[in-house]
């Protein structure tokens, strides 16, 4: 309760911070809007050159990448702006006030930056995974919609908490500036399905940098290419993910002795 | 002059070793996107035979040249400078008795690339490892011809970097401004795929532009699938845009620079 009411303070905080640069959200608009009319284009490069791409239709790809922004919003909205206000605090110390507060740190860690406009973004995404769907036909069951949308919060889950260790982990090597790069340098995969890559990337983007799993594996729900315990087992380690994020967050923390300590 | 180049060398390369650990991580941007578009392309491509007459391996041999050319002639002026206009640490530089951009950030350009491409050329022979590329097209003298294709694909890139950084002294947006040319070379660079099969129109206006001049024309040149004439045609277009580009940059350096010390900044 105490956390959702701090959420809602942030979020005001955050609106009026970016009100305050109206000229440069309308730009971010218009380029994030510019990078999706290259998107579609490229899709329809690829399928006028072919009928499937890897047994995967036009329909099925524009979900995908529908799926593919949802992810990028969150590396984009939270992810990016929050580790570098993170990494900022690390090597001047303030870090430590965010520890003394009376909230969980890992929460304030997460949401201290919410880059609004970004909710523009998951629109568009929406859409795009609506009208994807509406086009890949009649054979999408009740239970894939269902398995594909707890996929899709699983796989960003896996996401956010392999953010949280690679944060932490500047809490045991202080020179670790890069922690998220990982993340950045693979997204691109993630708008393609990981099927048609070789073996060896395929293995990256599902165990090292799980792009896949958040971006593939909720549309191969969709498709009905997942049995129900493949389904299970992906939740699962969502959520085992989360725990284990924690449990790295809260040890880091303990070693942390401060910047200016 | 060439002593002044030698040292800003010395100095560059050893403040880009400093940061070797970061170059793995900026490898694998590099990496990532023309390994996606190969495995993308060559799905299809063995899905059917060939795609608008181009095979697997004709993929395969375009996107492998591609990493190492775009290492060539791409640069990072940008965020070697826009920064120190913004914060004003431009004044010290300026005050030396040598141009800041053609010296200093050149050599820093060119360290970069230098240090970038002694990893990348281990990872390149890996990938050919494990792609098996068909490289028998290649010929010396297409290679010998390549090399003043890239470095003026080089000069050109260099200088719309230096021109776009320049728009700095007059708007703090000129992240923005970079983003939109990226998106004009990535649709008009054959970055995403060969030129060839981009729909017929932008295929024609990319002829024109300085874009396919950066990648698609030195990876074509180098794979030997250019009749003589369009190459003739090629080096012709990259003259005239590396004048233009030198114009343009000396124009808006010189006002910008008028600029920026009326600020007082």
């Amino acid at each position: 309760m105490n956390n959702i009411r701090l959420l809602g303070t942030l979020i005001k905080i955050n609106i009026q911070q970016e009100l305050a640069y109206r000229a440069d959200t309308l730009i971010n608009i218009l380029l994030s809007l510019m990078w999706l009319g290259w998107e579609l284009l490229s899709l329809s490069i690829i399928f006028s050159n072919t009928a499937t791409l890897g047994g995967w239709g036009p329909g099925e790809l524009i979900a995908l990448l529908g799926v593919w922004r949802l992810v990028n919003t969150l590396m984009a909205a939270l992810i990016w702006p929050n580790t570098e206000k993170f990494n900022t605090s690390v090597r001047d110390g303030s870090l430590d006030y965010t520890l003394l507060q009376p909230a969980s740190s890992l929460f304030l860690i997460s949401f201290a930056r919410i880059v609004i406009w970004r909710v523009w973004d998951i629109a568009l995404a929406v859409v795009l995974i609506v009208v994807g769907i509406g086009m890949h036909g009649g054979a999408t069951t009740a239970a894939n919609l269902v398995a594909f949308l707890l996929l899709v919060a699983s796989g960003g889950l896996i996401i956010y908490s392999l953010w949280i260790v690679l944060m932490a982990c500047t809490f045991w090597f202080v020179k670790f500036d890069n922690n998220v790069t990982i993340l950045q340098a693979l997204m691109d995969s993630g708008r393609y399905p990981a099927t048609v890559y070789p073996p060896w990337l395929r293995l990256i983007v599902t165990f090292v940098v799980p792009i896949a799993v958040a971006t593939t594996v909720p549309m191969q729900a969709l498709r009905g290419d997942l049995r129900w315990w493949q389904v299970l087992l992906f939740l699962g380690v969502g959520l085992a993910s989360l725990l284990v994020a924690r449990l790295v967050w809260r040890a880091g923390v303990r070693q942390y002795s401060g910047a200016s300590a | 002059m060439l002593r002044i180049y030698r040292r800003m060398w010395q100095v560059n390369w050893f403040e880009q070793w400093q940061y070797r650990a970061n170059l793995l991580m900026y490898l694998l941007y590099w990496l990532v996107s023309p390994i996606v578009y190969l495995a993308v392309w060559t799905t299809v491509a063995n899905s059917q035979g060939s795609v608008g007459g181009l095979t697997a391996n004709d993929f395969i041999t375009y996107y492998l040249t591609l990493l190492i050319v775009d290492n060539l002639t791409s640069d990072i002026t940008i965020h070697l400078l826009a920064y120190k206009i913004r914060d004003g640490t431009l004044s010290g530089e300026l005050l030396k008795p040598v141009h800041p951009i053609l010296t200093n950030t050149l050599m820093n350009n060119l360290a970069f690339k230098a240090l970038t491409l002694l990893v990348l050329i281990p990872v390149w022979l890996g990938l050919c490892l494990l792609f098996r590329p068909d490289f028998s097209a290649v010929t010396i003298p297409a290679l010998l011809l390549a090399i003043p294709a890239v470095v003026l694909g080089f000069g050109i890139s260099f200088l719309f970097g230096a021109i776009i950084t320049c728009v700095a002294f007059w708007t703090t947006r000129v992240y923005s401004l970079n983003e939109f040319y990226y998106a004009l070379v990535v649709l008009f660079a054959g970055q995403f795929v060969p030129l060839d099969l981009m729909p017929p129109l932008i295929q024609r206006i990319a002829q024109y532009l300085p874009f396919q001049l950066l990648k698609y024309f030195p990876i074509q040149l180098i794979l030997g699938r250019l009749p003589p004439d369009a190459i003739v045609r090629n080096f012709a277009l990259a003259g005239l845009w590396f004048v233009a580009a030198v114009g343009l940059f000396l124009l808006v350096w010189r006002s910008g620079v008028k600029r920026f010390s009326a600020v007082g900044a």
